[in-house]
């Protein structure tokens, strides 16, 4: 297995609001590894964001804070490091991107501007003509056309997709070992998007980059994640190498995951399978298992005891009671369903 | 204005029928209004407003050109006093919000807004007395004319306002500022916070305050007529008023005119400005 760059142990994040405290992330531990990309999926508001954010000490206190968690890269731990220290880490050891780029870049700054400043305050490259020529190369490396006239330009000068590309040479500008993209592609149409994660996969085998990938789209985890991390209300309820993830999912939130998926094979009939009901309210967490209420398998124990994550595989790991011994009757039955999705899908291949 | 009972003779005492004859001959007030008012325009497009009627051998022109540098000198001041501090204060409100200081602040927002320009006139120069008596000597002048001392108290009074407006102006952009995505993404760079305001916040914080400068300095420079009266100021805004009193007709159109195109060269002057702040604004280069 790669090299661990990055290492998150039991992460807790709240936020003060003005209905009461909302617990979004209740405990996520995840390993990063050099070279790989980790994706987190998960429906809106299961806490993706706030984890890495909490990763790179974005998370705004107040109203946030980070209760309880270790996260270490290359070994030493980074939270609640001061602002300063944390200063040297951001932007030169992590890099980040940002779902929309309409928004994410300063609008009265050059892009070139805004790059050479990552520069400037990580490698002390001020003003002059060696920056502006590390900016264009990083435009250039990005693919952005016409490199040397477009540093001098504005954000509003670029379309959506050319912007994420600015996003993203910024973000690498220092090379650094990890690069975190929360939803890079979701503001972006179609074509432009295959195009963003072709880059981002050519400049993290370049740069041996670990790739964290946050995305509601499973079709983009199969083409770039090793593993994945499937989030639900704050936790990780599933884990594992992405074919396993795929094709031997245990957690039965994943597999309504994947029936509510569009399969693009042709020929497929199947008809999509919507997950009923809406995640739990954070603001009262549930004691048991969080996907409780909406799941066809629950049991009487998942209602008030919380599951562990269960060994299901090689490296999988699934949070569900159904893997405990003691219910294989009903895992049986589970499997059967399961198996009956896949039926429906292999008709197709 | 001619519907407004009197006229510029009037105001003088009794005169004779003939007297008045004659005065209204010399002024041209006999003649019908619709006349009156196309001579105005034909004098008018060759940058001429007429003489006064009742300051003897003024003409408007000449009153504008001795009495506005005053005024104008005067709003400068103000606008300067009230830019800075509206920027200052609006920036350190919006640090500490939620705070004491920025309550504070806000509190004095309200009463800069709310309080008339001749209450801290008078106050301001109630003060200054006591200080100047308390150490001996006259630190600044209470009223008059002359240096840039004199300039000092009138403008900080006239300011007052808007400086309270370019605060509360300042606050809130800022607040708003600070949400944006590109904070969060100078923050996941690296900046440090001191960066992160004088590079991206405060450029874009400032957009509002600049739009709103061209309105201040016209409102600056010719609505002081207030504080020029309590500090006895040979400014524009005192002969506005006299002539509307008297009905001074030439004098009330001309400076009405002069006051608008005043204005909207202003307002132009900081749109042209806009465009180095904002490169969106810029005209089109390529
Ligand atoms: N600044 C904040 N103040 C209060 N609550 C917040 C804040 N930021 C996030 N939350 C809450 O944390 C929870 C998780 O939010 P998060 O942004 O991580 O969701 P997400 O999984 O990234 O969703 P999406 O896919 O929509 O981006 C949400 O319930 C949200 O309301
Ligand atoms: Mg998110």
């Amino acid at each position: 297995m790669a090299e661990v760059v990055l290492e998150v142990q039991d992460l807790k994040v709240e936020f003060d609001t003005y209905g009461g405290v909302i617990k979004a992330v209740r405990g996520v531990s995840f390993n990063a590894y050099k070279g790989k990309t980790l994706a987190i999926v998960g429906e809106s508001g299961c806490g993706k964001s706030v984890s890495v954010q909490a990763v790179m000490g974005l998370i705004p206190v107040p109203p946030g804070r980070v209760t309880s968690g270790i996260v270490k890269l290359r070994g030493n731990n980074i939270l609640g490091l001061s602002h300063s220290e944390m200063n040297k880490v951001r932007g030169k050891e992590i890099g980040m991107i940002f779902q929309d780029p309409m928004t994410s870049l300063n609008p009265t700054m050059t892009v070139g501007k805004q790059i050479t400043e990552t520069l400037s305050v990580h490698e002390g490259i001020g003003r002059g003509r060696e920056a502006k020529k590390r900016a264009i190369d990083l435009l250039e490396k990005v693919h952005i056309p016409e490199a040397a006239n477009r540093v001098r330009h504005y954000p509003f000068q670029f379309s959506g997709g050319m912007r994420q590309r600015v996003m993203i040479a910024m973000a690498i500008a220092c090379k650094p070992s990890i690069l975190i993209a929360d939803e890079p592609t979701t503001a972006l149409d179609v074509t432009i998007q295959a195009q963003i994660l072709h880059l981002l996969k050519d400049l993290q085998r370049e740069n041996e980059m670990s790739l964290i990938l946050i995305t509601h789209d499973l079709g983009v985890v199969a083409q770039m994640a090793d593993e994945v991390n499937v989030m639900y209300a704050g936790r990780i309820i599933e884990f594992g190498p992405v074919d396993d993830i795929y094709y031997r999912s245990q957690h039965p939130y994943t597999i309504g995951l994947r029936a509510a998926m569009p399969s693009s094979e042709e020929g497929a009939k199947r008809k999509l399978q919507p997950i009923e009901g809406s995640p739990p309210d954070l603001f009262h967490p549930p004691i048991g298992c969080g996907y409780f209420d909406r799941c066809p398998y629950a049991m009487k124990i998942c209602e008030s005891n919380e599951p562990e994550p269960f060994l299901v595989g090689n490296n999988h790991y699934s949070r569900c009671w159904l893997h405990h011994q003691r219910s294989q009757t009903k895992l049986a039955d589970f499997i059967k369903q399961d198996t009956k999705i896949y039926k429906n899908n292999e008709i197709m291949s | 204005m001619h519907f407004v009972p009197g006229d510029p003779i009037s105001g003088n005492k009794a005169m004779s029928i003939e007297i008045r004859k004659n005065l209204e001959k010399k002024y041209g007030l006999d003649q019908p209004v619709l006349k009156q008012y196309l001579y105005f325009l034909g004098n008018m497009a060759q940058g001429d407003f007429g003489i006064s009627f009742t300051q003897q051998n003024r003409s408007v022109n000449d009153i504008i050109e001795s009495h506005f540098p005053v005024s104008a000198g005067l709003g400068i001041l103000a606008l300067i006093f009230a830019t800075a501090g509206g920027v200052l204060w609006g920036t350190l409100a919006a640090l500490y919000r939620g705070k004491v200081s920025d309550q504070l602040i806000m509190f004095g927002v309200i009463l800069g807004i709310s309080v008339p320009s001749f209450v801290f006139a008078a106050l301001g120069q109630f003060l200054l007395t006591e200080l100047n008596k308390y150490f001996g000597y006259t630190i600044l002048p209470v009223a008059g004319w002359g240096s840039i001392l004199h300039m000092l108290l009138p403008a900080l009074v006239l300011g007052l306002g808007t400086m309270a407006f370019l605060t509360r102006l300042m606050r809130s952009s800022l607040l708003e500022v600070v949400n944006q995505d590109y904070i969060r993404t100078a923050k996941a760079k690296g900046l440090n916070s001191f960066r992160i305001f004088f590079a991206h916040e405060l450029r874009n914080g400032i957009l509002p305050v600049v739009t709103y400068l061209g309105p201040a300095i016209a409102f600056l420079t010719t609505g002081g007529f207030v504080v020029e009266t309590v500090f006895a100021i040979p400014g524009l805004g005192r002969y506005f008023v006299q002539a509307t009193q008297q009905l001074d007709y030439t004098v009330i159109m001309g400076l009405t005119v002069f006051y608008g195109a005043f204005l909207v060269g202003m307002v132009v002057l900081v749109d042209i400005l806009y465009g180095f702040i904002d490169p969106r604004i810029s005209l089109a280069k390529s």
